[in-house]
């Protein structure tokens, strides 16, 4: 096959994957959804990047590019025979400038490495999903991922300082810059959580954020969810954003005692988890205020973490959340919706009856600051008729939502798995916008094809544009 | 559309002449931003170029628009809702930041938009990607545009975004439209994140910006004057006195902000945060310069009588060689000078499609941007 053969040309055989059994496993993501690639590039530089983008035009194959395939959203699932380009061999740390605070990196850094690479300067890359030991930065930038501490410090984009693209005609291109205000129009927004669909994002320019002088985390424990949520309104109505507000119910706080043994209060209807950073005196009164506002709103338990070994276990339990489930049933289907802060309870309640009411076995864990849930639905696939009651159950999980004030995703972006539900939240002149944007790039649909946005989005015909011919 | 049914859009929504708007043959101010966009897509129709006008606060900026007519949003100002308990508000473009501001401080809020705005709007702010000083802390103005409705170029009104502080349904628009300068069409309403402005405001005089820096932790701003270095803080009062404990100074409460610049002559220097230092010396070389340098932003304002341009050729080659830009942002009445972008951008092409994707004839703020878009 000619693409085949000109990509191991240009790569050589170990970077060209072609077997059925490699394309498997670059067919999908952690969603639930496999696709199948004609073949599978491991590039190593932008200049191979190019000359990869310009060979899958040369054979009329899409593009798919993808990072470490964490995502949940089907957002590097190929929907159609796709050339997909691996950007995991670019994880080079090319140069961080302490003085500026940004650093340069490869989009296929791992983003707990880049922590850990700055840690010697006192810096850290913020957005920090439960992922993070395996996600990439290109990844990151491709969903505008978040992670906890997103709630003081921004998701993905607020981070991301400039790009280096290439685009779907293999130029390459840099958009935005370390000095504040790029000139012209921030095409560097758009590109972030984009999916891939706008350009093959090849180096990353971002921002590392000072560690805190000091940080007080808390686990508080609830009877009920209801006083855990209304104690994280109660803390942002006392005038304070603390740099994470995270709940975990009963469910969810047992599967993860179970895999972690953190002593967690195992019989707690809800426990939230709370950091506040800061200078050492800031962080105090705001961990005062946090622990009064909690015990005015019935809180049973409040546990302050002694030292960074018991902040670091707490934070571990949080984050293996997800890992923690694998244990209860092979197959996990994760939700992530956004609801205003204030909605948080009503809309939680309305989940609960939908679980109960399909009969699944569903965990909490969410990032109750932004009114961001992630209901978790375990399953096992192999049971007759429970894929179909999980996704009819994952729809009205999601109209719910909505029907809130609310939106499709937080963090883990649209992709393949929300796509259908876009025009729930926006009209078609809405949609059609954006189809064209994404036209401005990409005028045949080459890049990540089928994805975020519906098919016929770009069907709404004005007259200006299309009576006189113009229309792209 | 006939002439005459552009007529009797225009008339229910034409205005008297704008003070400072230039000279053209229709003022308009539409009551909503339907009808913006009726007026829009006729424009497009007629191909007649329009020139957006909130408070007029940033019109220096950029290459004039040769416009046939100047749409003002002082009839769009409606603030449409506050939600304190999840820190957003929307607002409509026409509403001025100094009024919003004050009615968030009443519980303690703040959409950090520019601190001495004047009559500055909230949709010329977003328009021009204006952001106060605080952006050291809470970042730019961009990061805050949560949602946005636009009346495009060709007279649709599209929505993009939502009103939560953390959203990733599609493209982000809001971002985009943010710092477009009309490019894109008229920004009609907005939602904007908000911050708690802290128990207590304070300024933290200092001797030396870089040791301000690197000793304080998540200050709103450290910004360089000819009067000295001051260190604005917020937070608890506990906090507010320990820092300016390890500054080796006392706090004012309420400190001032730095009084806007007045001179004649007006620029932006753009450089890396750690190049803020070399900027402001290159900017004290010129005898008589004011300023307003903002450490870890990378940002400094300087007002001049006179302009040496060879002074500003030679600091803007400085500027853009190390990734940044210097900026005219006002110039006297009339003067040659200077362009006031200097070197467009690498991505200029791709920009102009993105604009003919919401303008296609190129009638909203035409050429107002970097290389002309």
């Amino acid at each position: 096959m000619a693409l085949v053969d000109d990509l191991r040309a240009l790569l050589g055989d170990q970077r060209v994957k072609w077997e059925p059994l490699e394309l498997r496993i670059y067919g999908r993501d952690a969603g639930i959804g496999q696709g199948m690639p004609v073949a599978v590039v491991l590039p190593e530089t932008t200049a191979e990047v190019a000359e990869c983008v310009l060979i899958a035009r040369e054979c009329d194959v899409p593009i798919v590019a993808r990072g470490a395939g964490t995502g949940l959203a089907g957002g590097a699932m190929p929907t159609e025979p796709a050339l997909v380009i691996a950007l995991t061999r670019m994880d080079r740390l090319h140069n961080v400038d302490a003085e500026g605070l940004t650093a340069w990196v490869g989009p296929g850094m791992i983003n707990l490495e880049l922590s850990e690479k700055v840690a010697g300067l006192g810096l850290h890359f913020a957005p920090d999903p439960s992922s993070q030991a395996a996600c990439t930065i290109g990844g990151n930038v491709g969903t505008n991922a978040g992670g906890p501490h997103c709630l003081a410090d921004g998701t993905t984009v607020a981070h991301i300082l400039g790009l280096e693209m290439v685009t779907v005609d293999g130029d390459v291109l840099t958009l935005g810059g370390a000095a504040p205000d790029p000139l012209g129009l921030d095409l560097r927004a758009v590109v972030v959580g984009s999916e891939g669909t706008l350009g093959i994002v090849t180096r990353v320019l971002v921002k590392l954020t000072p560690d805190a002088p000091a940080v007080q985390t808390m686990l508080i424990a609830f009877d009920t969810i209801e006083d855990a949520a209304a104690t994280v309104s109660g803390i942002i109505a006392e005038g304070i954003v603390p740099a994470a507000l995270e709940i975990m119910d009963q469910p969810m706080v047992r599967a993860v005692e179970n895999f972690v043994k953190a002593d967690l209060p195992v019989h707690a209807a809800a426990v939230l988890l709370a950091e506040v950073t800061g200078h050492p005196s800031a962080a105090e009164a705001e961990a005062r205020l946090v622990a009064s506002t909690a015990t005015a709103n019935g809180a049973t338990h409040v546990r302050v973490a002694a030292d960074n070994a018991e902040r670091a276990l707490l934070w571990k339990a949080r984050k293996s959340a997800f890992g923690a489930v694998a244990q209860a049933a092979p197959d996990y289907y994760l939700h992530d919706t956004v609801v205003p802060r204030t909605r948080l309870v009503d809309v939680m309640s309305k989940i609960y009856e939908i679980g109960a009411r399909y009969n699944l076995h569903m965990l909490n864990v969410f990032h109750a600051g932004d009114g961001n849930l992630h209901p978790l639905v375990a399953f096992d696939a192999r049971d007759e008729g429970v894929l179909a009651d999980v996704t009819d159950a994952a729809r009205e999980m999601v109209l719910v939502s909505l029907e809130a004030g609310g939106s499709l995703s937080g963090e883990h972006g649209i992709g393949l798995e929300k796509r259908d539900f876009m025009g729930q939240v926006y009209g078609p002149v809405d949609l059609d916008a954006q189809a064209r944007l994404r036209q401005a790039f990409d005028p045949q649909g080459r890049l990540n094809p089928d994805k975020i946005l519906p098919a016929g989005s770009r069907c709404y015909d004005y007259g200006v544009t299309l009576d006189r011919g113009e229309a792209l | 559309m006939s002439t005459r049914e552009l007529r009797t859009l225009l008339d229910d929504a034409i205005c008297p002449p704008i003070e400072g708007a230039p000279a053209v043959e229709h003022y308009v101010a539409p009551h909503s931003i339907d009808q913006a966009a009726g007026i829009l897509r006729s424009a497009t129709d007629h191909e007649s170029a329009v020139l957006f006008w909130g408070g007029g606060t940033n019109q220096g900026q950029g290459y004039p628009v040769p416009a046939d007519i100047v749409m003002s949003t002082h009839r769009i100002n409606s603030v449409v809702a506050w939600e304190p308990e999840d820190l957003t508000v929307v607002v409509e473009a026409g509403v001025k930041i100094a009024d919003l501001e004050s009615m968030l401080a009443e519980k303690g809020q703040t959409a950090v938009l520019p601190e001495t705005p004047g009559v500055a709007t909230v949709g010329g702010a977003v328009a021009a990607g204006a952001s106060g000083w605080r952006r050291l802390r809470y970042g730019p103005t961009r990061d805050r545009v949560l949602e946005l409705i636009l009346a495009t170029g060709d007279g649709r009104v599209v929505r993009s975004g939502g009103r939560l502080v953390k959203n990733v349904t599609g493209y982000d628009l809001p971002r985009l439209a943010t710092g477009s300068y009309g490019s894109l069409g008229l920004i009609g309403q907005v939602c904007l994140k908000l911050w708690p402005l802290g128990a207590r405001f304070s300024g933290v005089p200092v001797e030396d910006a870089a040791v301000a820096r690197s000793t304080v932790f998540r200050p709103l701003a450290i910004i360089e004057s000819e009067a000295g270095v001051m260190v604005y803080l917020a937070g608890t009062p506990e906090e507010i006195d320990a820092q300016a404990a390890a500054l080796g100074s006392s706090p004012v409460d309420t400190p001032r902000w730095p009084r806007p610049l007045v001179t004649p002559w007006q620029l932006t220097i753009r450089v890396p945060a750690g190049l803020t230092i070399a900027a402001l010396d290159r900017v004290r070389s010129v005898s008589g310069a004011r300023f307003r340098a903002a450490h870890g932003t990378g940002e400094v304002l300087m007002g001049l009588v006179d302009l040496s341009f060879d002074w500003l050729n030679e600091t803007r080659s400085w500027a853009e060689s190390n990734g940044g830009a210097l900026v005219v942002t006002q110039r006297p009445v009339a003067s040659e000078g200077p362009d006031p972008w200097g070197s467009p951008p690498a991505s200029l092409p791709l920009q102009e499609k993105v604009k003919a994707a919401f303008d296609p004839l190129g009638i909203s703020n035409p050429g107002r941007m970097p290389g002309g878009l």
